[in-house]
This record gives C-alpha cells, structure tokens and sequence, in this order.
C-alpha cells in the first residue's frame, strides 16, 4: 500500500509540474492556425547551371532570408528541404502577393553597353560585366525636382568596373536592366571614379524601393520556382482555431460523460486520468515544442480515443473477472494485466503508422504523426499507471460490495471464482505489495 | 452461471452465419467497387478516385462571402472565368458550420484552376477581379498551389507511405501472433481501406469531392485503428485458445472470443466516434473531409474485427483442418 501512495503523489507532482509548464510556456501555432503563407521554391538548372550545388542552395538561402525579412515581419523562416528545394515560412504575411513576387523573381540588375554600328548609333545592348554583385548598397532619394530615384553605391570592384564604363562610352547612353527588362537608359555626361550612380526614371515610391529591396537582398545565385504554396488568411485561420478548440471540448467532454454513464465509478477515475493525460500530453507539446496544426490537434483528438480505449478495455476485463466471481482486489489486477497484451499490440502497431508518417508524410502528415505518438505513449502512462493506482486506492481490497458501482447488477456476479487460472497467475494477481 | 468460453453468452454467432456476414461484407464493398470501376472509365486521369491538386498539381483560391451563392451563379462565374482564359476552372461553394463568433466567416467560394508555372500573380488576379466584381466583400481565405511535378512526388510518396505501414503492421503481427493471423488481419485491414476507398469515389462522382494528401494520412490512421480493433479479438482468442483448447472447439472459441469482446469493441468505437463526431460538427471546414475518412474508418473497421476477420480465422482453421483430413486419407 505504501508504495502505492508514494506512487499517488508522483503523479500529483507531474500533474503540476505539467500545469506549471503550460502556463509559462506559449505553445506555437501553425501557418494554418495563424494565417501566413508556406512556400515551397524550387532551384532550377539553366543553360548556365547545370548542376546545383550545396553552395547555391546556401546562397539561395541567404539571399531569400535576406528578402524575407526585408518584408518586415517577425518569426519567419527559410530552412532547405532535400538537394533543392526551400521551405519558406511568413506568418502574418498581409498581403500574400507581395510574398509571392518577392520570392520568385531573381532579381538580376545588369549593366548594358551599347553595340555601335559604324555611324556610333546604338544598335543593341550587350553585357558589361557590371552587375548586381558589384553593389555594395542600394536607397531610394528623389531627385531635385522631387522625382524618385535609386542611388546605388558600388564596392571597389564595381566602382572600378563603372570607370572603366563611363570612360569608354562617354557621350554615349548605357542601359540598365533589371530582371531583363530595361528600367533607364542614361547617356554618360562623364567618367565616373566615386563608385556612385543614380537610376532616374519613371519610378513610383513602391516600385523604386521595391527594386532596393531586392538589390539590397542580393540577386538569386540560381533562378528559383515557386512550386508549392499555401497562404491562409488570418480570419480562415482563427476561424479553424475557434472551431477546433470547441470540437475539442465537446468531444472531450462527451467521452467523460459517456464513461461515467457506462463504468461508474472506474469511469470517474478514467476521466481523472484523462486530464492527467491532457494536461501532460500538452506539457510534452510545449516542451519539445510542438508547433500546432490543424492536422496536429486532430492527431491530438484522436490520441484521446485511443487513451479512452485502453481504459474501456480494462474496465470491461475487470468487469469480466468481478462477474466470474474474484475479488476486488485480483479484478481489478486482473483486468490491467490481461488487457495489457491487447493494449500493448494495438499501440505498437500505431506506433509503427505514425514512424512511417513521420518519415515519409509531407509536413502537414509529420505534424500528424508527432502529435498522435505522443499521446499514444503518454496514454500507455496514464491509462495503465495513472488509472490502475487511484482504482486500487479508491477500492482497497476485498470483496465489491455495491456492484451498481462497476455498473454491474448483483445477479451478474458469481459466488466462487470459476475461470481456469494457473498457480502463476494466481500469485500475479492475488498478491498485495 | 459460470462466464467462461465454454458458456459465453452468445449474442452473435460469427462461426455459425459466416457466410451471411461475408456476402455483407461484399455487398458493402460492390457499390463503392462499381464506382471506381466507373471512375476509372469515365475520368480523364482514369483514377479510381477524383484526385486533388495535392497529387495532380493545380491551384486552389478560396473566398469568403457573406451572401449564399446560387447554382446559376456559379455558372456565371465559369464562364466569366472562362473568358480570360482560366483553364478547367472548377468551381464549389463550401458552407463552414454556423457559429455566432463575429470572425466566423459564412460561405467559402472555392475555385481550382490549373498551376500557371510563370504567371501564378496574374491569373489569381484575373480570378480576384471577376470575384470582386460580383461579391465585393469577398476576401481571398487561402490560396494552395502546388506544381504537377511535386504533385506526382507528393503522390508516390503516399503510396510508399501506406504500403510501407501495411508491411510494417503485418511483420509486426507475425512477430506477436502467427503469421496467419497477420494475413487474415491484412486482409480485414484491406477490406477496410476499400471500403472507405469506395465511398469516397462514390462522394467523388456524386459531389466532386477530391482526395488529398490529409486523405492518405486519414487512411492511415484508420489503418492503425483498424488493426487495433482486430488485435483486441485476436489476442482473446490466442488467450482462450491458451486455456481451452482441449475442452471446447476452435468455432467455439473464435465465437466465445468475439462475444467476449464485443462490448469493448462497440464503446471503443463508440467514444472515438463521438470525439470525430464533435469535430465533424463543430470543426473547421478545412479538416471535414479528413474526419469524414476517419469516421468510415473507425465504423467499418469495428465491423470487419467483429464479422470479417473472425470470420476468416474460423474459415481458415476449417480449411486446414480439412486440408489435414485430406492428407490422411
């Protein structure tokens, strides 16, 4: 019996010290909870790039990091998903679009000299070899006239590669293009030295700090395709999160009732061990943490059933065991160590669907699988060990003398025990510690 | 009155009418059979099911109206959206549940159209404005796309997924139980899967309803569940078959073993349905289809471990046995 209380007061402690960490900790929500947008880009081979190597990736990482955050919203992330591919996560974002043009344009700004025909008019633009890659800073100003302009601040390589080409084509108009698109095409008053350049043209606020942002953030070292994307709007997302909290309450609440309506008093207890459960299987969550998702609480909801079925399957064994006759004490025994077996197998085999998910499923699926093994494995906690020590000290030992208690009519039970037992499981299930 | 197997009480006799619960089995199984068959003839994709953007690849934009959305409008909408050269747009008006919160949005207009690889802004554009121009209330809730190359990655991915679990279960079980067993559990597991695998093809052809990858994990999980239902029978009658195979015969104890559980199974069931229920009810609209799945599952997986596997584990049993006799002879 001892053991049994220390046993009692374990689980008390773990009980608050679950509560205590679900208060402190905030628990994540997921994109779909939030609103926000997941995009998934794809790297693309060009007639340049043959191969893409782990170095683009990283730049491409930077390079989108950069562009993300120059959006100006906080917990984003950017993290590579196989040889090729980026996850990029915005949350909040307001307007998706932006996010979408944002990420799938390379942003390339390249430098043209003109191609001269004999009479020196411009025929044609070829590459300078100045680019992007020479910028050390890009801003938007205006002009005296109060027009829009991009001044571009070039670094010692650029700055020298400028000279070179306003010193040749002086006189003469050069283009730039961004993105292979023409944005100014400026005649050259005078050789340059400073490093510095202004773009004048037909600029909008938006559209010249637009430019900026992307020049600031570094052209992709590789073309990216944008092949998947999710974007959920806040209101879907609270929305669903109202929605789920509610069915979950409701679900949680009905199993409760149901329980106490068909086992009674070991109902009662199961529901005890039920938010024992919830209350640990959430700390677990906010521990790890687990980001939650809409997929995720399902796996959540789901995990209760199967907690709620391990303790069915007990309590209809000892059930079983009080109607053939044993006492209190060996039934409910009994009925926890039989039942085990079942429990057991069951568990294990959803354990096993939920490892291939993880390893396997997309990342709506993993989230699904993480949550659902949790609470698979916590269940097999609480519904064992939770459960059988407040039953044991709920009912001590002896004989069941109000059988309403179990659910059960006094007709239903036996005088002396009848089922066949080997001495072994005698010992097992007759013994107190 | 002793409650043993050799004097359970009786309450089906699974052993006994085996052949009327199988022909009920298959009678469950042909309409949902016929409707892939049909599937398969009548889609352009010849799937047995109408499948989503998740696996084929294709766009989905969803607004929220506060207007109910009549069925002439709708074909309004597509051929407006037609006439700027939206490709196959399928269009779906999707009624979220009632709720008094002042956030809860009322009609959601679902249209899916094809992935553009080059000018995804714009035709969300085109769309948004011929949207607007009717509902100018109407706000853009979610936009999935997904590209048709990670579309079929996505899909064979799935279908490792699902063979790999159904593999990794039947090792599991020959492990713990007789191989037997497992492959009459596989079989049961199997005709569970086709079962919802059925009604959803039905769902297809009747309301347009498309799978997903949320589907494939549901099938999964109804997987797990399924076979948690059979181990429970079967584990009973590997006990029973522990303490009482000299005195009673191997029908008896399959029937004593499903009688025994039969509570079980049925409040089992009964408490993950009401769960699923609640979150059919009174969940998001975005996870309907995914409890839907589940709830198929869970009914006829609770089923098939009651009238199917037993079944086939007493069927088994006679044949061998009388495969024995034969060799005797």
């Amino acid at each position: 019996m001892k053991n049994k209380i220390i046993m009692f007061w374990a689980i008390v402690i773990l009980t608050i010290i679950s509560i205590a960490i679900i208060k402190i900790k905030p628990i994540p929500l997921g994109l779909d909870l939030v609103g926000g947008s997941r995009i998934v880009l794809e790297a693309q081979t060009t007639e340049n790039i043959s191969k893409i190597t782990q170095d683009m990736m990283d730049g491409l990482k930077t390079a989108l990091e950069n562009r993300v955050n120059a959006l100006g919203v906080s917990e984003t992330m950017v993290q590579q998903m196989g040889d090729r591919r980026l996850l990029i996560e915005i949350p909040n974002v307001s307007d998706p679009k932006l996010a979408r043009e944002f990420l799938g344009e390379t942003a390339e700004l390249e430098f043209k000299k003109p191609i001269l025909d004999e009479n020196g008019n411009t025929v044609g633009w070829e590459s300078s070899g100045l680019s992007g890659e020479d910028l050390s800073k890009a801003a938007v100003g205006t002009d005296s006239a109060g027009r829009w302009l991009i001044t571009l601040e070039f670094n010692n390589k650029g700055a020298a590669k400028f000279a070179k080409l306003t010193r040749e084509f002086k006189g003469y108009p050069i283009a730039i293009y961004f993105n292979g698109e023409s944005i100014s095409e400026p005649v050259v008053q005078q050789e340059i030295t400073a490093g510095h350049a202004q773009i004048t043209g037909d600029f909008t606020h938006d559209g010249a700090k637009k430019i900026v942002d992307f020049l600031n953030a570094g052209a992709l070292p590789v073309p990216a395709k944008i092949i998947e994307e999710n974007t959920v709007g806040p209101t879907l997302g609270a929305d669903s999160l109202d929605k789920s909290k509610f069915a979950g309450i409701v679900g949680l609440g009905a199993v409760m009732l149901f329980m106490v309506f068909w086992y009674r008093v070991p109902g009662l207890i199961a529901d005890i061990a039920l938010i024992i459960y919830s209350l640990i299987v959430f700390a677990i969550f906010k521990m790890i943490p687990v980001t939650l998702t809409l997929a995720g609480i399902a796996g959540f909801i789901l995990s209760i059933g199967m907690a709620v079925d391990a303790n069915i399957l007990i309590f209809e064994r000892t059930k079983e065991e009080l109607k053939s006759g044993r006492t209190l004490f060996t039934a409910i025994n009994a009925g926890f160590d039989r039942a085990f077996t079942s429990i057991f197998d069951s568990n294990m085999s959803t354990i096993i669907t939920c490892a291939i998910l993880y390893f396997l499923g997309s990342n709506i699926v993993k989230g699904f699988a993480l949550t659902l093994a949790i609470g698979v494995m916590v269940s097999m906690f609480s519904a064992i060990t939770v459960t059988k020590n407040f039953m044991h000290l709920m009912f001590g030992t002896g004989q069941l003398k109000h059988p309403a208690l179990f659910g059960l009519k006094e007709s239903d039970i036996n005088e002396a025990y009848e089922a066949t037992e080997t001495k072994r499981e005698k010992a097992k299930f007759g013994v107190l510690d | 009155m002793s409650y043993s197997v050799l004097n359970t009480k009786k309450i089906i006799d699974v052993v006994k009418y085996r052949w009327v619960w199988l022909t009920l089995s298959f009678i469950l199984l042909l309409p949902g059979f016929i409707a892939m068959i049909w599937s398969m003839k009548v889609y352009p994709t010849h799937s047995p099911l109408l499948v989503g953007i998740d696996f084929t690849g294709g766009t989905i934009i969803q607004y929220s109206l506060n207007e109910d959305v009549s069925t002439q409008k709708i074909g309004e909408i597509r051929t407006k959206l037609l006439a700027k050269d939206i490709e196959n747009p399928v269009i779906q008006v999707l009624k979220p549940v009632a709720s008094d919160s002042e956030s809860a949005i009322k009609n959601i207009l679902s249209i899916r159209t094809q992935f553009s690889e080059t000018g995804q802004n714009e035709s969300i554009d085109k769309v948004s404005e011929i949207i607007t121009a009717d509902y100018p209330d109407a706000q853009i809730v979610q936009v999935s796309s997904v590209g048709p190359v990670l579309g079929k990655q996505l899909f064979v991915n799935s279908m490792i997924a699902v063979a790999l679990a159904l593999l990794g279960i039947v090792i599991y079980l020959t492990l713990r139980f007789h191989l037997e067993f497992a492959l009459v559990a596989f079989f049961a597991l199997f005709h569970d899967v086709l079962f919802v695998i059925g009604v959803f093809s039905i769902l297809g052809l009747l309301y347009g309803v498309h799978i997903d990858s949320l589907f494939v994990t549901a099938i999964l999980t109804v997987l797990g569940f399924s076979v948690h239902d059979t181990i429970v029978v079967f584990d009973r009658i590997r006990e029973n078959l522990k303490f009482y195979s000299k005195k009673a015969s191997y029908d008896d104890i399959v029937n004593a073993s499903v009688n025994q559980t039969l509570a079980r199974s049925i409040n089992t069931s009964l408490t993950t349905l009401i769960t699923l229920g609640a979150l059919y009810f009174f969940g998001g609209v975005t996870t309907k289809d995914f409890v839907l799945v589940m709830i198929l599952g869970i009914a006829i997986g609770t089923y098939s471990s009651i009238f199917f596997a037993s079944t086939l584990v007493a069927l088994w049993n006679d044949i061998s046995i009388a495969k024995k006799a034969k060799a005797v002879n």
